[in-house]
């Protein structure tokens, strides 16, 4: 039992990783367009975008998945 | 010595005609085999329920993807260089991700009965005020939205048809009109998968071909370090287009998102919250079937595929201001400006027939959105309203009533093109993108997950949303004082956030019973 709730504890403490991960994308946006510019700051906000969008999903999957 | 600006060619006019002609006829024989196929009305507004992520998907990017992203964009690069990229939507892609993960539970409200996002709240407010309510928000914030779309349609007309600008605004108009009279505003998800397919293919290659056409990515950077912003009409200022701000001068120049850092901000969480926001998005959840996890990432490649599309229809802005410099911005250019550097780019760079496939894409992106959106508000009118008040309407009645209800929400924004076009319409129309982002985002997102939310809590945020839609900075916010597009953007989606969560924990929710049902146990 205590195993098992040590065990769910690790997995959301993942699971809030992935979050401030995310949060951190969303940060670095304006960093990036402010401290690098040009061509860099363009594409890079997308490679942010879709590690955003990457962590949103295995969130989803791995930790917030419903069965119907 | 810069290149001359193209002109318009017979070539031209009949690879655009038959390019929007072919896709005209695609578009309607798919809605014609996919309407057969559906028993009743609310079977035609969902389908079976069985509709997989690859569908899906490239319909979520078709109804992403408006006159705004994959038109405007080339305008606003044009227009106001690396500053331009705020509204150009470089981030896109995490708002399209959080409506996949969030959107999806849509599903369990059509299983409730809902049809359409108004009704999908009246089930979980079990609530007429807050369906009628969503209702009008939606279509004050649609008619707003359906301005840009006239606006890129002509614009490709005006170029490609060397009509005159109103001209083109009537043809636009027909053009809808025969859209929706031939069957295309069924919108059914199989049309909106190959418009989102179409959108995405042609955005891709035409700012590939720009990049190329321009020079390269150096030579691009090079130019826009060089130039100074140039406002609607030509008048030159000494403000240097190298950086992500732009600081145009108050108090009118506050008016534009990427003025400061603060309005740099907004827009980050307004592409963060408007994908999900947006009603006509999340609508594409209602027919989608169960998806596994391995579909689920699926969805989220078609996503970025589709999500990177403005960032090169951006790249056809910068590649437009590299060859042609400022000229577009002239008062010969009134009332088009920055937003026609798309159409001669295309034109430019690809030819005949890559400037005519796009005039079709535009056509798909903006007269598909805009039949669409009329649609949507003409059933706001009968569905979300009449027939709320007076559920014993007879259905023949409420079809003829929405048939009726179309010709105004045509005119209105036709009359509103006609008599005040908007300089630079992304610009324009990030206004209404705001307001359903602040809005829709928490009170239909939100609300799916949060037990708590209740219908005062979802009433309280469309009344307070609405309101301050109206203190737009460019509408009546300089009354108060409002000049500032940033502040105004977060007051609304941050003070409607506020709203709906305080106002929800001060009301009582439904009752724990009845929320069993959209809260299923583990």
């Amino acid at each position: 039992m205590e195993m098992q709730k040590v065990k769910e504890n690790a997995e959301m403490n993942k699971a809030y990783i992935i979050m401030v991960l995310m949060a951190l994308c969303v940060i670095l946006v304006p960093l990036i367009a402010y401290s690098v510019g040009g061509w860099y700051a363009y594409w890079g906000h997308a490679l942010l975008a879709i590690i955003f969008g990457i962590l949103a999903v295995l969130l989803r999957t791995r930790y917030y998945w419903e069965e119907e | 010595m810069e290149e001359p600006i193209p002109e318009t060619s017979s070539e031209l006019l009949f690879g655009a005609v038959a390019a929007i002609a072919a896709f005209l006829i695609i578009s309607i024989l798919l809605g014609f085999l996919m309407r057969k196929k559906a028993k009743n009305f609310e079977e035609w507004l969902v389908g079976h329920g069985d509709i997989g992520p690859v569908v899906t998907g490239f319909a979520l990017v078709a109804s992403y993807l408006s006159g705004w992203a994959i038109f405007g964009n080339a305008g606003l690069g044009y227009a106001y260089g690396w500053s331009g990229s705020w509204l150009i939507g470089t981030t896109s892609i995490m708002g399209m991700a959080l409506c996949l993960v969030i959107g999806y539970r849509m599903r369990r409200y059509v299983a409730l009965g809902a049809r359409t996002v108004p009704e999908m709240l009246k089930v979980r407010f079990e609530s007429r005020l807050v369906q009628a309510l969503a209702g009008i928000a939606m279509i004050v914030l649609l008619l707003v939205y359906s301005v840009g779309q006239y606006k890129a349609m002509a614009t490709v007309w005006t170029i490609t048809t060397n009509t005159s600008f109103y001209g083109s605004l009537i043809a636009t108009a027909f053009l809808v009109l025969i859209y929706l009279a031939v069957g295309g505003y069924t919108g059914t998800q199989w049309v909106s998968c190959f418009q989102g397919i179409l959108l995405t293919v042609i955005g891709w290659t035409l700012g590939i071909a720009a990049l190329l056409w321009a020079g390269g990515p150096a030579r691009i950077a090079e130019s826009i370090g060089m130039q100074n912003y140039t406002a609607p009409g030509g008048n030159q200022t000494p403000i240097p287009l190298k950086d992500y701000v732009l600081p145009l001068s108050p108090p009118k120049g506050l008016a534009f998102p990427g003025v400061d850092w603060i309005g740099v901000t907004a827009t980050i969480f307004m592409f963060l919250f408007m994908a999900t926001g947006f009603p006509h998005n999340i609508a594409r959840f209602l027919g989608t079937r169960k998806i596994s996890k391995r579909e689920y990432w699926i969805f989220l490649l078609i996503l970025v595929l589709g999500g990177l599309t403005p960032l090169w229809i951006g790249v056809v802005g910068f590649a437009a201001r590299t060859v042609w410099g400022d000229a577009l911005m002239a008062e010969t250019y009134y009332p088009m400006y920055g937003d026609s550097a798309a159409v001669y780019a295309s034109i430019g760079a690809g030819g005949f027939p890559l400037a005519s496939l796009f005039a079709a894409c535009v056509f798909a992106a903006s007269v598909a959105t805009l039949a669409g959106m009329v649609m949507i508000m003409a059933t706001n009118i009968t569905r979300d309203l009449v027939h709320n008040a007076f559920p014993e309407a007879s259905p023949r009645k409420l079809l003829l009533l929405t048939k009726l209800m179309l010709v105004p929400f045509i005119a209105i924004p036709l009359y509103w093109t006609f008599t005040s076009p908007p300089p630079i319409l992304s610009e324009f129309m990030s206004g209404s993108a705001v307001a359903q982002a602040g809005i829709f985002f928490f009170v239909v997102g939100v609300s799916m997950y949060w037990k708590r939310a209740t219908k005062w809590g979802a009433t309280a945020t469309i009344i307070y949303g609405l309101i301050i839609t109206v203190l737009h900075p460019k509408a009546y916010g300089p009354s108060v004082g409002l000049y500032h597009w940033g502040c105004w953007a977060l007051l609304l989606m941050f003070g409607s956030a506020l709203t709906y969560f305080l106002v929800s924990l001060i009301t009582t929710p439904v009752s724990e019973e009845k929320l069993q049902r959209m809260f299923p146990k583990k």
